[in-house]
């Protein structure tokens, strides 16, 4: 394992054992565990803030499927870097408001089923996995919400978990094809194509209820610190490790990348500049959210901490500042509130199309961040909230949509064609 | 993945990226035998020794990346309106080398199972980078 890879293993651990140890004396080493093991029975749908059901539940949370995420990484032999570590902290940043061990190990389970059935090892399909708990809640769905005996709805909840994971590395696969490595969350749109069909059967069998919005307001110091504080120890790390002009010029020469996938930005060999690039992702985008007045919850934080996951896999500065633009501006357009959950969350997971300002500009940019809060305002209903990833979904229409029509304007340029 | 589904993968991938240069002319040679496959592609475009490092590193990847490869790696040569993107095919073959040959470059992709030793290829015994 290199140098590296270690430091980041070791920074993973940090923030989860803080999150435990946070977690614990907030509410109490028994008090917590007992609230986490209920929090696998409530509804994971979204939008359901945990930290309604206690701020130190919701870090503990955190921490459990950071951990699972985590030690999946170790045994799978793969590194961890860019893409992993994306995986980690985008389940973390979800497991304030979605993912627990409960509803995200069927999933996990079910790839591991299909990297067998296609003689992969499951490192393969590593990435498809620990991203592909974003359909979590249709198992903690099925478990708990269809009003069955808990003797049949849980091995059936089990039983669709596992399905719905044994097809997500084929779905995943084709959606890529759509739009060409632009939506840095594919396996968010392959789940929220695969959560259209299981939301319309269950619809179909009368069992599928309407979506709901929880969300906390309340005011809290853990959760507000959590983010400045992440970002600093990254931020002194990068510091420390690549000396501070090394790691600047690392983080510069990481803002000249488009971003699209799959981009491992540790593989640049700026190290330190990686860090700062996600560090300073995350502290800007904490700072947009107290900005605009918009409460920090779980929800947000999801959206901080996956921006921060992308990091190292696809997110800079610069190719995400044009696509938020474009959000606040549709947003302002259509006069919706900066701080009402769709926009304020649109904003942060907006991101996911960074790439298309990457690559086409800041121009291509605003656009893909306006047309984003118009389809994610209205895609979480098509799955009914059973894909987490629900601007990952959005995102990849959006970007398949750019994608066409770009692809269309390139391959007929009359001046490159033969002369008759 | 299945050979035909793989190997039009990685030709599609190299050959976008020898199109990009608009050569006049452009070879694709195949070998296949039980355990491997080797892919030769030549043009009519000699490029620099700055360039050839440049392809011959985005060709052979400091180290294996699984989880790169079989995901990510579906893209390789699915579209061919978009920069050919030669790291997509690097983590999905077992070795590479890059020169210019007598009339433009040359690249070969050696390919195969574990066990799979290119050495053991009659064709292509002069050196490589």
């Amino acid at each position: 394992m290199q140098r590296s890879e270690k430091l980041l293993y070791l920074l993973m651990t940090l923030l989860i054992a803080l999150l435990f140890i946070a977690g614990m004396v907030l509410e109490g080493p028994i008090t917590v565990i007992s609230k986490v093991i209920s929090l696998q029975k409530e509804s994971a749908r979204l939008i359901n803030d945990f930290t309604l059901y206690g701020v130190g539940t919701s870090l503990f949370n955190a921490a459990t499927v950071g951990t699972l995420g985590l030690v999946l990484v170790f045994f799978a032999a793969v590194s961890l870097s860019g893409p992993t570590l994306s995986c980690v902290l985008t389940m973390m940043g979800f497991a304030f408001f979605g993912n627990t061990l409960l509803n995200c190990i069927p999933i996990i389970l079910g790839v591991w089923l299909a990297s067998k059935l296609a003689r992969k090892t499951f490192g393969s399909y590593s990435l498809i996995a620990l991203f592909g708990t974003a359909l979590g809640p249709l198992v903690t769905y099925i478990m708990f919400s269809l009003g069955l005996p808990y003797p049949l709805s849980i091995p059936l909840g089990l039983l669709i978990g596992i399905g719905a994971g044994f097809i997500l590395p084929a779905v995943a696969g084709s959606m890529l094809q759509l739009h060409q490595g632009y939506n840095l969350y594919n396996v968010g749109f392959s789940c929220g194509f695969i959560g259209l069909f299981a939301a319309n059967l269950l619809l179909a069998a009368n069992k599928m209820q309407s979506i709901s919005v929880t969300w906390n307001t309340a005011y809290s110091l853990p959760l507000i610190l959590l983010v400045p504080l992440f970002c600093a120890v990254l931020i002194i790390t990068a510091l420390i490790v690549d000396k501070p002009r090394q790691s600047l010029k690392g983080l510069v020469a990481i803002q000249k990348l488009t971003g699209r996938l799959p981009f491992d930005f540790f593989d640049t060999g700026y190290f330190g500049g990686t860090l700062l690039n996600i560090g300073l992702l995350g502290l800007t985008y904490w700072a947009y959210v107290l900005l605009v007045g918009g409460s920090i919850n779980g929800p947000v934080i999801g959206g901080i901490f996956t921006i921060m996951a992308f990091g190292g896999f696809g997110k800079t500065l610069k190719n995400t500042i044009p696509v938020v633009l474009g959000v606040i501006l549709s947003t302002l357009v259509f006069g919706k509130s900066l701080t009402a959950p769709g926009p304020l969350l649109a904003a942060l997971f907006a991101t996911t199309l960074a790439p298309i300002a990457g690559q086409f500009g800041i121009v291509a940019g605003l656009l893909a961040g306006f047309i984003h809060l118009i389809m994610v305002e209205v895609t979480a209903n098509w799955h009914a909230g059973l894909d987490l990833y629900n601007n990952g979904f959005a995102g990849g229409l959006t970007a398949s949509l750019f994608i066409a029509i770009l692809q269309w304007y390139k391959t007929n340029r009359p001046k490159e064609d033969f002369t008759t | 993945m299945k050979r035909k589904e793989f190997l039009g993968r990685l030709i599609g991938e190299v050959s976008n990226f020898l199109l990009e240069g608009n050569p006049l002319r452009l070879v694709v040679s195949l070998h296949q035998e039980d355990d491997g496959a080797h892919i030769s592609f030549f043009d009519d475009k000699p490029r620099s020794e700055e360039e050839i490092q440049r392809i011959y590193n985005s060709l052979n990847p400091p180290k294996n990346r699984p989880e790169l490869a079989e995901y990510y790696g579906l893209m390789a040569g699915s579209d061919m309106a978009w920069d050919a993107r030669l790291k997509l095919i690097g983590w999905q073959i077992k070795h590479a080398s890059v020169d210019n040959s007598d009339s433009g470059l040359r690249i070969d992709l050696w390919l195969g199972s574990d066990a799979f030793n290119p050495e053991n290829f009659t064709l292509n015994k002069k050196s490589k980078k």
